[in-house]
């Protein structure tokens, strides 16, 4: 079910936290995007989790098509080297503009949390309006007797620890995008 | 290294040395400004009474289950690989960190920010135990490279200007830095460390939550180092207070609603992260991160058990009651504090690092309220400081000269006001025929003389009462007036501009004599056998019964009477059985003239004489009325002209102005510059403390703006 208020909500709440905001409707947008974003900034490389693997191949051609390299996993050996990550996300919280994303693949979050700019992908269906009503789903998750990892993330990376002066970007990534999924309207 | 004062000589000193740092003033003064100007609209939409009620509630009912909600969380966590540890103390905590790392063949380690760490001085003991130990969070990073301990529990290196930083990360990199960018100086930072964390073995972090049904830790964090310090190296430590237990992920949202909110004004962090048991980890022999989590008590489980104090352990870590403090916006953090730093700092200090770090910081109190309004968990730290006072003079076996004569002075009444008269004739040769004393003799201090001191009354208004008691028939209320020392004694005056507004209204005064100080100073003093005594002689000079309302024109006798009595005798057999009764019938003036009397314009004449208004603590926090004053100046006929800060203290504080001038002196400037620049002509408040510094501060300033209580004013522009 897309709500087109949650939507907007989702999209309002981002952008008050220096988020870029589109909609895209096929993830050939969201590769294209990703292309677009990293060449514009000067980077070299593109990452991307939680992609099946055909998914896979076509944005590798197209990084490759721009004259940039799809780093493949295990992500470690090219810590230092990540400019943009490519992640699907597992759910929004529209109240604060927040992406919910299991990371407890090591990959994941050395995605998300060394790379120069975070480009998530956010499909509608899952934009839940406050994490009241993502209680349940995250307590399955924390509950379970297995290890995880789950981040909430709302913007870049900040600090405010110098005057109090608002910085983006200190550890983690300086710029956040969302790509918001809408289904075709068949 | 924290250097903080043990005795009161040096802690003057001290408090000297940070007066005099220009930088640290206007920024922290500025922060206290900003953060209370933004709140309303971080909180837009946001229930802030109501969620602190139900986070209060809900800490306070896990409080006796901490080692039942240890032993679930435990459970859950070691069955998805995390190890758990229990540590009684600080050393012991160091030295299971220390192990962890010796095990696991750790030579560099990075950290996370965890107050909890500052609290057992962790860097301190694994630097000695020979490791290398890098903080990654910006302003910990700072603190770090400087050897200071933090001046804020949110952002450690709030005192520190960018042209200092600027300087430090030239040393750090031995290159220019251009200081003057902050964007270029986080950048700094960002490259430096990135090293760090791939190349560190073992990280440490807090935790904010850590959730008994899951066993997950919560953390909420900002700048994304947390995330890192959690990842990459192989092993990973977790130092969390018992404190930080919570039933469920429920709870943790609640807390989640006001953390960000109250701590930086952000509706949610950046980053809030659940972290359960030992995830995947490449560089670890066996694929998955040695995980620990270390559980300290350090005094902890004795605190949840006192019946007093067990209320600090609500405490989530936000910073506000510093950010709000107008003592701390003065002086700054590493006066404010020891490790743990604002109002909560100078009541957990004496718990966490005994009463020798706290026995100077404890007395810093204005007992404005300021922090008690804003804090989310609905800690009651005014009152929490004086009985932390208390507790260190108890510990200590010491009875301050104060102290005693204050004891045995106030419980004498006839003894007490009989020293109040003869002052008056003691002050005679110091203020002449002036209506103040505005040259102190040379014993005093230079310090005390910020402000001209008003002169004690010929005849206090006890004995005037006969000749100007009214006579009403068929009364429609019956009150009790209790008019606090400073009216009696000093400003009999306004006393009868009370009486002069109530005639007409069918109002019958009495007045009874055996009244006497409500009792504050004492407990400002931590005196509270003192507080007590006076208390039970007031009710019984004032039977509630006697009264439809017991009215007070000051503001601090009035908040006093009507909220600390119950505290004060809390759990005590010797409350007076119309304890409460006699609490339900204070009323402030300013209540009384606007909601009971309902006064009206026909009964002014309208001057339009424009007129600033000062919000006393104990009125707008303490007793919680803000509007009623504003209307009256209005209702009179006068011009209410807002003027910034109306609601900050004016740095009185009965004694605390003697007992810290230098502070006292520099929260009146600020207040009488506001007002200054506002065009009015008459400043006007509702207690007479407030007089006492405010006109003693514009006497000395030599200005024309005159200080008068509301009932003055509104007496002066009857028809």
């Amino acid at each position: 079910m897309q709500n087109p208020d949650l939507i907007r909500q989702m999209k309002e709440k981002a952008e008050a936290v220096q988020v870029t905001v589109s909609t895209i409707h096929t993830m050939e947008d969201a590769f294209q995007y990703t292309v677009d974003i990293t060449k514009k900034q000067g980077g070299r490389t593109v990452v991307a989790a939680g992609l099946k693997t055909k998914e896979q191949g076509s944005l590798k051609n197209e990084c490759e098509s721009s004259g940039l390299r799809l780093l493949e996993f295990p992500l470690r050996p090219h810590a230092n080297e990540i400019h943009t990550s490519l992640t699907i996300v597992d759910g929004g919280v529209a109240e604060t503009g927040t992406l919910v994303l299991d990371s407890t693949s090591e990959d994941v979050r050395i995605a998300t949390m060394l790379a120069e700019t975070h480009v998530a992908v956010l499909p509608a269906s899952k934009i839940k309006p406050d994490t009241t009503a993502l209680e349940n789903e995250l307590n399955a998750v924390l509950k379970a007797d297995v290890p995880s990892y789950t981040a909430f993330i709302t913007g870049a990376s900040r600090t405010a620890d110098i005057e109090r002066v608002l910085a983006i970007g200190v550890h983690g990534p300086q710029e956040l995008h969302i790509l918001i999924m809408e289904e075709n309207k068949a | 290294m924290i250097k903080t004062a043990q005795d009161m000589k040096s802690y003057k000193k001290q408090l000297k040395e940070a007066l005099a740092d220009k930088f640290l003033r206007s920024a922290l003064d500025n922060f206290n400004t900003a953060y209370r100007e933004n709140r309303p609209t971080v909180y837009e939409g946001v229930d802030f009474e109501g969620i602190k009620k139900e986070i209060a509630a809900g800490k306070d009912s896990a409080l006796p289950h901490f080692i039942e909600m240890f032993e679930e969380f435990k459970a859950k966590a070691e069955a998805a690989g995390a190890k758990v540890h229990t540590a009684k103390d600080a050393r012991e905590a160091n030295q299971i960190i220390a192990a962890i790392a010796k095990d696991n063949r750790v030579k560099k380690i990075i950290k996370a920010k965890s107050m909890t760490a500052e609290e057992i001085f962790l860097n301190d003991h694994l630097e000695k135990k020979g490791f290398t130990v890098t903080e990654t969070d910006l302003g910990e990073w700072i603190i770090q490279l400087r050897r200071e301990g933090p001046s804020h529990m949110v952002m450690p290196a709030i005192h520190l200007s960018r042209y200092q930083v600027g300087d430090l990360f030239a040393e750090v990199t031995s290159e220019k830095q251009e200081s003057e960018n902050i964007d270029k100086l986080v950048k700094v930072a960002r490259k430096q460390l990135r090293p760090a964390y791939l190349e560190a073995d073992m990280g440490i972090s807090g935790a904010n939550f850590a959730i008994a049904e899951s066993g997950a830790l919560g953390l909420v964090t900002n700048e994304g180092n947390m995330r890192l310090v959690t990842t990459l190296p192989r092993v990973h430590v977790a130092l969390v207070g018992y404190d930080k237990l919570i039933p469920d992920l429920k709870s943790m949202f609640r807390i989640l609603k006001v953390l960000p909110r109250n701590a930086t004004g952000q509706a949610i962090t950046s980053y809030v992260t659940w972290i359960k048991g030992a995830v995947e980890c490449a560089s670890s022999p066996g694929s998955r991160k040695e995980m620990h989590i270390v559980f300290l008590d350090n005094g902890r489980l004795a605190l949840a058990r006192d019946p007093v104090f067990s209320e600090s352990l609500r405490c989530i870590r936000c910073g506000a009651c510093a950010n709000v403090c107008p003592i701390y916006s003065k002086v700054g953090g590493h006066k404010y504090g020891h490790v743990y730093i604002g109002a909560i700092g100078l009541i957990l200090t004496l718990f966490y690092h005994g009463r020798e770090n706290d026995r100077a910081i404890v007395r810093n109190c204005i007992n404005c309220q300021a922090c008690k309004e804003v804090c989310p968990v609905d800690i009651d730290l005014p009152h929490l400081i004086k009985k932390t006072h208390r507790a260190v003079l108890d510990q200590e076996g010491r009875t301050p000269v104060k102290n005693f004569l204050l004891a045995k002075v106030m419980k004498n009444r006839k003894l007490f006001h009989f020293i109040l008269r003869q002052s008056h004739l003691a002050q005679k040769p110091l203020a002449g025929k002036e209506p103040m004393i505005r040259h102190l003799p040379h014993f005093f201090e230079k310090e005390h003389g910020f402000r001209s001191l008003p002169v004690i009354a010929k005849t206090p208004f006890r004995d005037q009462w006969k000749q100007l008691r009214p006579q009403v028939v068929q009364p429609k209320y019956t009150i009790g007036f209790f008019a606090g020392c400073a009216i009696d004694f000093i400003y009999p005056e306004q006393a009868r501009a009370l009486l002069k507004l109530l005639k007409g209204h069918r109002v019958q005064v009495e007045f009874p004599m055996d009244q006497t100080c409500c009792g504050l100073p004492a407990l400002m003093a931590a005196e509270e056998k003192t507080a007590k005594e006076v208390a039970l002689q007031n009710i019984k000079a004032m039977q509630p019964r006697d009264y439809d309302y017991i009215l007070t024109p000051c503001a601090s006798c009035g908040s006093h009477l009507k909220h600390n009595y119950l505290k004060i005798f809390d759990r005590d057999p010797a409350a007076p059985a119309n304890l409460e009764a006699f609490m339900d019938k204070i009323i402030d003036f300013s209540s009384f003239m606007a909601n009971v009397l309902k006064i009206s314009p026909e009964e002014f004449k309208g001057t339009g004489e424009k007129v600033a208004y000062h919000a006393p603590c104990h009125l707008c926090r303490g007793l919680q009325v803000v509007e009623e004053p504003r209307k009256l100046i209005e209702i009179a006929g006068y011009e209410y002209v807002q003027s910034k800060d109306e609601d900050v203290c004016c740095g009185f504080g009965g004694s605390y102005s003697v007992d810290f001038p230098e502070i006292s002196a520099e929260i009146l400037k600020k207040k009488l510059d506001n007002v200054q620049d506002s065009d009015a002509r008459l400043l006007v408040t509702d207690c007479p403390g407030c007089v006492i510094q405010l006109r003693g501060g514009m006497d000395k300033r030599g200005t024309k703006i005159q200080v008068r209580h509301i009932a003055e004013i509104l007496a002066e522009a009857l028809k």
